[in-house]
């Protein structure tokens, strides 16, 4: 979908998303290192657990479907050569601190300057500018200052992350549907522009809305482990079954209260509860336990019935209770799971990718959407460092093999 | 007012709850035209989701709703009344693309399948989202987001591993695939803008929120190992954590990445022999040690405030930031700076407060252009000025019933 245009990918482990993204939709991404390889390429884990810049597996995440050169764009004729790929380049993706690029003579005004239509995407933790534009970041950094943070985990200890690092593909995200809509907009106008994306203000997304509980002047949730705490009242979305847990929207109100109506019919049906709890008022239930009119233990009451029902089953036998009875259950997938999951498998969704220079493949996630006439393809593996040098800056910048050896022994490419 | 990047895109929107009204609600932002169709008699569950205005529950209370539909227009039809598809075929012949989320079969048993919309139309865009993908065996899988991110993995990555699993917050997955159905949409935009094509897109969203687990997955693969939910310890950096401050459930994340990072925490605490300390020399030395200087930092953290030792460690470079909930953000003078939120008149509340565009850009910076439609808030405006249907016709399609 996007094969005409080319992608200048200068970002470091807070950006790779983005342009992975683009190039999955067709377009040329070149990746643009610096000598000895991407600061990304030293976060684990790693193929074989070899700390070797070629294998790191959160590189093989984010970087399919791009070339690679390396170049140091802090000196001179580095910065010349960078000035020149972007003269023809569609887009620019940098996630450097604000200002890094631009005190080297490479912002987005000076590409600008060479290639009006050029659009340039900033991923940083912060934003461009404002208080706390140059603080120090990480994931966990993020996270806290995104919303998402206080909301995850047990309710008795520390607020916890995902332990699969996800605070800056939410912003690498945000930034490719930012450089789409911008590049909607050059074709009508033919201009490019900056396009500025804060990881904290991406995050906030992952709160379910809840960001607004202070400005709407509502109650705000609080974590509880597998489940939420919003008033006076704990949801427990997380059930034990047989062979480990399952995630269950056991939950009140007009919309959600119909499926805990179906479910604790069913229970009374087969014997789990009596008749009675069985066809309460279910929908009013949440309304009820928030003026007292029913008693907290009530709640807990059914919760432990659900237990009961939920534990005497597997994941899978509960699933088929989702499929079959439309019953709001979901196992919890361990990584085994996931790969194995026939859904996957008959969708065809993971892709095997060879590595030549390992002498095997291995199997990435598939497509992020199925589109019917243009489908998202899988053409090139991650690349190692600085594999299309020769390719890129002889056969399309014109570079003569003496220029571009010379250049290497200088330590620019 | 300047033009907007996506004033010549028209969306008829068939989704609802969370996940798909979020995605077009990031096109919205930018211009692009959206009628968002509701049932008049079953309820959007989103608009009995919280946060709600002064905590008080009813139809258009719903800040999430709010949320994901801001600058929508809004019209209710009865799909289900065969009343209803001469307007729907007519918003069908004006957009250009068609979104709906509902579970797999719904648009085919009420002849809006995909089959059907190109014989109205045949470059229409138009994406499905749901939980598992239009096929396969678990394709009539229904529900929220919480079940497609535990049925993906999340789950299990996230809590103590001396516990069972916390889970992400809330339904993660309806916070990701949003933005690949936004991608999604423009990118067949643009596939149509130089061929003329249209297309179908089948969006599952555990297939696109898998993409956030690649590292895991790769692992898999890779190396046959199942990783699994790990606290707040990291394989590179230590210390690495959430440590306790002054008042209720206060806290503060602070990161060291390098051995300078380390040293400068330990001045910081007024601590420096633990900086010589032989315990804490390495990362690897100091992820070994991890609960002992765990202590010793939550000892320092906990007589201050957060944002007190989020002050002092980012003086010095140090990764660090208050554990902020709502209000704190609400308060975050950099999300004031961005001007993170945005406040639009509301035609029951008066006013109402929504996030803003997540994308700045330069030239032509997107914006929330309205609240999102009470139920039914633009059925005239739909019919007239959007399908240019006459007086008459709109008092014939009022009278069949089908606007609820």
């Amino acid at each position: 979908m996007l094969s005409p245009y080319r992608v200048l990918d200068l970002t470091n482990e807070r950006g790779l998303l983005c342009g992975q993204i683009l190039g999955d939709l067709g377009a040329d991404v070149i990746k643009v290192e610096p000598p000895g390889g991407s600061s990304a390429r030293k976060i684990g884990p790693f193929f074989q657990d070899e700390h070797e810049p070629n294998r790191s597996l959160y590189w093989w995440s984010y970087n399919r479907n791009k070339r690679s050169i390396t170049l140091d764009v802090t000196r001179s004729e580095g910065r010349e050569l960078l000035l020149r790929l972007a003269k023809d380049a569609h887009f620019l993706i940098e996630s450097d601190s604000p200002g890094h690029l631009a005190s080297l003579g490479l912002g987005y005004k000076d590409l600008a300057a060479t290639n009006p239509a050029l659009i340039g995407v900033s991923i940083t933790p912060f934003g461009q500018d404002g208080p706390k534009a140059s603080y120090a970041d990480s994931d966990l950094v993020i996270l806290a200052a995104g919303g998402p943070l206080v909301l995850t985990g047990d309710d008795d200890r520390a607020p916890v992350r995902v332990s699969v690092p996800q605070g800056y593909l939410h912003a690498s995200t945000d930034a490719a549907v930012g450089a789409l809509v911008a590049h909607h907009e050059r074709c009508v106008s033919g201009l490019g522009q900056h396009i500025d994306i804060s990881a904290q203000q991406s995050l906030a997304l992952a709160t379910q809305s809840g960001i607004l509980a202070a400005p709407l002047d509502a109650d705000q949730y609080r974590r509880a482990a597998g489940g939420v705490k919003s008033g006076a009242m704990t949801a427990q979305l997380l059930f034990p079954a047989k062979d480990g847990w399952i995630s269950c929207t056991f939950l009140f109100g007009t919309a959600l209260g119909v499926f805990t109506v179906k479910l604790m019919r069913y229970l009374a049906e087969q014997g789990w509860c009596d008749e009675e709890t069985g066809h309460k008022d279910w929908i009013g239930f949440g309304a009820a336990l928030a003026s007292g009119a029913e008693p907290m233990s009530e709640y807990h009451r059914a919760t432990g019935i659900l237990s009961s029902f939920t534990s005497s089953h597997t994941k899978a036998e509960l699933l088929r209770f989702a499929i079959e009875k439309g019953f709001l259950f979901a196992p919890v997938s361990t990584i085994e799971d996931v790969v194995e999951s026939p859904q996957l498998r008959a969708r065809d969704y993971f892709q095997e990718v060879q590595h030549p220079e390992l002498g095997r493949s291995f199997r990435y996630p598939g497509p992020f959407a199925k589109f019917s006439e243009s489908p998202i393809q899988y053409r090139r593996r991650p690349p190692l460092i600085g594999e299309h040098n020769r390719e890129i800056y002889c056969g399309e910048l014109g570079m003569s093999d003496r220029e571009l050896s010379e250049l290497q022994e200088r330590g620019i490419i | 007012m300047a033009r907007l990047p996506l004033e010549d895109v028209k969306i008829l929107d068939f989704m609802w709850v969370m996940a798909g009204p979020a995605g077009t609600r990031m096109l919205a932002d930018y211009g692009a035209v959206i009628v968002r169709v509701e049932s008049p008699t079953r309820i959007d569950t989103a608009r009995t989701l919280a946060p709600y205005h002064n905590n008080q529950i009813g139809p258009d209370a719903s800040g999430l709703f709010s949320n994901c539909n801001a600058g929508k227009f809004g019209i209710t039809l009865d799909i289900g009344n065969p009343r209803s598809r001469e307007v729907i075929f007519d918003l069908v012949r004006w957009a250009d693309v068609v979104t709906e989320s509902f579970s797999p079969k719904a648009m085919r048993a009420w002849g809006l399948d995909y089959p059907a919309i190109r014989k109205i139309k045949p470059d229409t865009i138009m994406l499905s989202t749901c939980l598992m993908g239009q096929t396969g065996p678990l394709a009539s899988f229904a529900g929220f987001g919480n079940l497609a991110a535990a049925i993906s993995g999340f789950h299990n990555l996230t809590g103590w591993p001396d516990r069972g699993p916390a889970g992400p917050f809330g339904a993660y997955t309806d916070y990701v695939s949003p933005r690949f159905t936004a991608i999604a949409i423009l990118a067949a935009l643009e596939y149509k803008r130089r061929t003329g094509r249209g297309q179908y897109i089948d969006q599952s969203q555990a297939e696109a929120s898998l993409h956030f687990l690649s590292p895991a997955l790769l692992d898999h693969s890779a190396n046959g190992r199942a990783q699994i939910r790990a606290g707040n310890t990291d394989p590179d950096f230590a210390p690495h954590g959430v440590y306790p401050a002054k008042g209720e459930d206060q806290w503060v994340a602070i990161v060291c990445k390098t051995d300078d990072d380390f040293s400068a925490l330990c001045e910081v605490m007024k601590r420096p022999e633990v900086a010589r300390d032989a315990r804490f020399q390495t990362s690897a030395d100091r992820r070994k040690n991890a609960s002992v200087l765990d202590e010793i930092i939550s000892n320092w953290s906990r007589a201050l405030e957060p944002r007190e030792a989020e002050r002092l460690a980012q003086a010095r470079s140090i990764a660090a930031h208050a554990v902020q909930n709502s209000v704190e953000f609400y308060g975050d003078p950099q999300v004031a700076y961005r001007g993170h939120f945005v406040e639009l008149p509301h035609p029951v509340y008066g006013k109402t407060i929504v996030e803003g565009p997540r994308a700045k850009l330069s030239r032509t910076p997107g914006q929330a252009r309205r609240a999102a439609p009470t139920l039914g808030q633009d059925n005239e405006y739909v019919l007239e000025k959007i399908l240019g249907y006459s007086e008459e016709q709109i008092a014939d399609v009022a009278g069949s019933g089908v606007l609820g």
